[in-house]
């Protein structure tokens, strides 16, 4: 199996408290996006974080794993919808961490008995690497329907 | 205080020749981001983002401000820092390994104690943590020149 390797950079000036940093992905798909401490933690003002990024990466993964297992089981998805919630927390002795990820997925999948779409859907956050890596710290949670296509 | 942050994606088809879009994120920072399994996968992303490209993003990002709040906390709050975080993944297996390589811009902090903060800020940020289970996560840590 190939090797991938994706990378990103980040610069970052000053302290925490008042410093700044800016984000740019390898593949020239984002770049310089602005971070700081009081947007990470508080309202976000526009500005991204780290958790908002793994919210992204886990919606980009589960997708994709989903996509897969609806393929295999003869049923290809005409859409998915994913939206995933991710909570960084404050936990006492261990400081912060990132405690949940809530994924909340809509499908329309024309020609799938329910039964075998939860069992994709099973199949999919058993198969997505993130979701087996984030439980580290995290409780990953699913909801997921069908809709009529 | 708990915080939340979230991000929206949309895939059509399958999942060789579907494609997805990260439609937007909660702060509006960024989006829509198109992916897909060839982009993914293949050694030349055309310009398209990955799961794992974010991954890296995250990783860097979280672990650039653990750092510069442990080298403040110190006394020796960074001029500048430049991390870059690579993700190596498996089709079929996953996420093998991260590599973590800061360059800095400290004054007052010999290399020895240089390194004992940025090991600090490998072991102890969010992201960190949250991806213990990567097989290999390494660090390069330098003093600027």
């Amino acid at each position: 199996m190939p090797r991938i390797e994706r990378s990103a950079t980040v610069t970052w000036e000053g302290n925490v408290a008042r410093g700044v940093g800016l984000i740019s992905a390898g593949s020239g798909a984002f770049e310089q996006l602005p971070y700081s401490l009081p947007t990470r933690i508080g309202q976000a003002e526009g500005k991204t974080s780290p958790e908002e990024l793994l919210a992204a990466a886990h919606g980009g993964c589960l997708s994709m794993s989903l996509a897969s297992e609806l393929t295999t089981a003869g049923t290809p998805p005409e859409r998915l919808e994913v939206k995933v919630l991710v909570v960084m927390d404050e936990v006492p002795g261990k400081g912060h961490l990132v405690v949940e990820s809530q994924v909340d997925i809509s499908a329309r999948v024309p020609g799938v008995e329910q039964a075998r779409f939860d069992a994709a859907v099973a199949a999919a956050e058993a198969g997505c690497s993130m979701s087996a890596l984030i439980r580290a710290t995290a409780t990953v949670s699913i909801e997921s329907r069908l809709e009529a296509s | 205080m708990a915080t939340e942050r979230h991000a929206s994606v949309t895939w059509n088809g399958d999942l060789m020749s579907g494609s997805g879009t990260i439609d937007d994120v909660g702060s509006g920072a960024f989006g829509p981001l198109d992916v897909s399994w060839a982009a993914r996968s293949e050694e030349a992303s055309g310009g398209k983002t990955s799961p794992e490209e974010l991954i890296a993003a995250a990783h860097a990002s979280c672990f650039s401000m653990a750092l510069a709040h442990g080298l403040a906390q110190a006394g020796s709050a960074p001029e500048r820092l430049q991390t870059s975080a690579t993700v190596t993944f498996v089709p079929g297996t996953g996420i093998t390994a991260i590599a973590l390589a800061v360059r800095a811009t400290v004054r007052g902090l010999d290399e020895a104690g240089f390194r004992e903060a940025a090991e600090a800020a490998k072991a102890g940020c969010p992201v960190s943590k949250a991806l213990a289970g990567v097989p290999e996560i390494t660090l390069d840590a330098q003093l600027a020149g």
